[in-house]
């Protein structure tokens, strides 16, 4: 009776189950196995399971004729049509009376259907990745710790990003968090968010990008993560900031021209007044005038095709003592003029460097007519002095350009090299000391300024003796991505 | 030449200064000048000119600055002022800003047409 019922069991079973001796042959087998796999009588479980002519590598049920435990593999096997079909298999040992292993049950279970599901999750997983590996933006994720626990390729190559490190630590090379933080608000609303940020790259480089944050939920609506989405707009920035500066170079030019017109029609009624009343001081006075202003227009001209230009210096040999020396041959008279007493100190042993000269000579042109233009206008007294040296430290170039003229107060000092910023009305036309700051930075140098208002101002221009190929290199690359 | 009018001019651009005493002088004016506003506003009541012109774009001290004084001191509040300035922001500026100040008697951008100036200054001092 017992014996009926479990054989109606054994044949119901809705898996695929053989019973094996110890040579692989199939001694018993269910209904369903039969139907799908054909007679077993006389044949080997590999031949009727796999259509293989000898025994697989790895047995379950050898396993488990050797150590009488349960085995378990995953097979892909092949039915009595010809499909395939992956099952995953138990075995377990049958014993006799004795305590002795005489067959083994194997029992397969038809999971066709939910490898295939499997498959198209890991594919669809991998397309997903694929994405957002070569997606050309930014991507992070982070937790509530603001750690970041992914990113894609162009993130990890551009940041080094390392996982687990912070958002701000990797972005901006900051110790603390951002305030305010886009990430933190999303995780607290929810709500995607889109700003624009200055981030720093593992080499350094400033990068404008445009930043979206948005929520990563889990199955039960709580905000897990959040991604993190920026693109870089650099190009788009450097070109606003290009059309901008156009903007404010045409205004700063026309009011620079304004006052220069202004002193020349001055200067010209001097001269023709001046002529009518046989006056020769008024005449002078006024070809003074006009000169003054002519040199002033060459000097701006100069200025904006140089800004025009922005181009890579022309690199050469010069001597730093020679150039100083023929600046002042030919400045020191125009300055007696005015009252100034411009003296030079280039003693020969500064030797040579390596820049452009038609740079550098702007450079120090506009360094001195700006302390000119200090000293003329300043009325508290009579006589001025400029002094300009040259001397060498550590591997660079230092001029000194110091006048005891009107001086700087704080916010003067601190935008007199930004562009269009002048403080001497219609005379400074706001380009000079601005070029003058550019080519110090192109030469992989720099302009440092002390100065109060009343007493004076002085100016040291450092540049290195030798040209800096880094600099050169990262100027050249910035040149061809300008096109 | 005892009672020809006297005009301050406030300006500190030298090259300014050298031609507006020029042009006034020989349209039978009397010039001084001062090279700020504090300087400016301290010759303004001690020498009492007949008109002033000024310039709005001065390191030492703002045109403006010296305009709000002219025009607070009961000394000086009656002479008229001409501003000159190279910016026309800076006027607009200015006339945004005065609320307790009356509006200058004559206003001259850079580059300043002198028949116009001469007309102006005419007409407020004769």
């Amino acid at each position: 009776m017992n014996h009926d019922i479990y054989q109606k069991y054994f044949e119901a079973m809705p898996c695929f189950l053989t019973v094996q001796d110890r040579n692989f042959r199939i001694i018993d087998a269910n209904r369903r196995f039969v139907d799908n796999f054909g007679e077993y009588h006389d044949r080997f479980c590999f031949q009727v399971y796999k259509h293989r002519p000898e025994k697989c590598e790895i047995c379950p049920v050898e396993l488990t004729f050797r150590d009488g435990r349960r085995h378990s593999s995953e097979e892909l096997v092949r039915t009595i049509d010809n499909h395939e079909v992956s099952v995953i298999v138990y075995t377990m040992p049958i014993y006799d009376d004795d305590g002795n292993i005489t067959a083994v049950m194997e029992m397969s279970t038809d999971i066709t259907a939910i490898k295939t599901l499997q498959n198209q999750l890991r594919e669809s997983q991998e397309k997903y990745r694929l994405l957002f590996e070569e997606v050309p933006c930014y991507i992070s994720i982070q937790d509530q710790h603001l750690s970041i626990v992914d990113a894609n390729r162009m993130h990890r190559e551009t940041f080094g990003t390392s996982y687990g490190s912070k958002c701000y630590e990797v972005y901006k090379h900051r110790e603390k968090e951002c305030m305010p933080c886009a990430v933190r608000e999303t995780f607290k609303d929810g709500l995607i968010r889109t700003h624009e940020e200055v981030v720093t790259s593992q080499e350094n480089q400033q990068i404008n990008v445009l930043v979206s944050t948005a929520p990563i939920c889990n199955a039960g609506g709580e905000i897990e993560k959040v991604v993190e989405m920026s693109t870089d707009i650099t190009r788009i920035r450097q070109l606003q900031d290009k059309l901008s500066s156009v903007g404010l170079l045409i205004g700063t030019i026309s009011h620079g021209i304004k006052g220069l017109l202004n002193s020349l029609d001055g200067g010209i009624y001097l001269i023709n007044s001046g002529m009518g009343k046989d006056d020769r001081v008024r005449v002078d006075k006024g070809w003074d005038i006009v000169q003054r202003n002519i040199r002033r227009i060459r000097s701006m001209v100069m200025d904006i095709l140089y800004y025009a230009k922005d181009r890579e210096p022309d690199y050469e040999i010069l001597s730093a003592p020679e150039m100083l020396t023929a600046m002042h041959d030919a400045m020191k008279d125009r300055a007696r003029r005015l009252n100034i007493d411009l003296t030079c100190e280039a003693p020969d042993e500064v030797g040579e460097f390596e820049a452009d000269r038609q740079a550098m000579r702007s450079l120090l042109v506009n360094l001195i007519e700006n302390s000119i233009d200090a000293c003329r206008i300043d009325s508290s007294k009579e006589n001025h002095r400029i002094n300009i040296r040259v001397g060498s430290d550590s591997g660079k170039i230092v001029f000194e350009v110091s006048d005891d003229g009107i001086g700087m107060d704080r916010e003067t000092r601190e935008k007199a090299f930004s562009l269009f910023f002048s403080s001497k009305g219609a005379g400074g036309t706001g380009l000079g000391l601005f070029i003058s700051n550019k080519i110090a930075l192109v030469h992989g140098g720099s302009i440092r300024i002390e100065s109060e208002v009343n007493k004076g101002a002085h100016f040291w221009v450092e540049i290195p003796r030798r040209r800096p190929e880094s600099k050169l290199s990262l100027e050249k690359k910035r040149l061809e991505m300008e096109g | 030449m005892s009672d020809a009018q006297k005009i301050l001019i406030i300006e500190d651009e030298p090259d300014m200064v050298e031609w507006l005493k020029a042009f006034l002088e020989d349209n039978n004016y009397v010039t001084i000048s001062a090279p700020n506003g504090e300087d400016g506003f301290t010759l303004a009541k001690s020498d009492k000119p007949d008109l002033i012109t000024l310039d709005i774009s001065m390191d030492k001290q703002s045109g403006i600055k010296c305009y709000r004084n002219l025009c607070d001191s009961a000394e000086t509040k009656d002479i008229p002022v001409i501003m000159v300035t190279g910016v026309a922001t800076e006027f607009k500026r200015f006339i945004e800003t005065r609320k307790q100040v009356p509006p200058p008697a004559g206003y001259f951008e850079k580059p300043v047409e002198r028949d116009e100036l001469l007309k102006k200054v005419k007409d407020l001092i004769g």
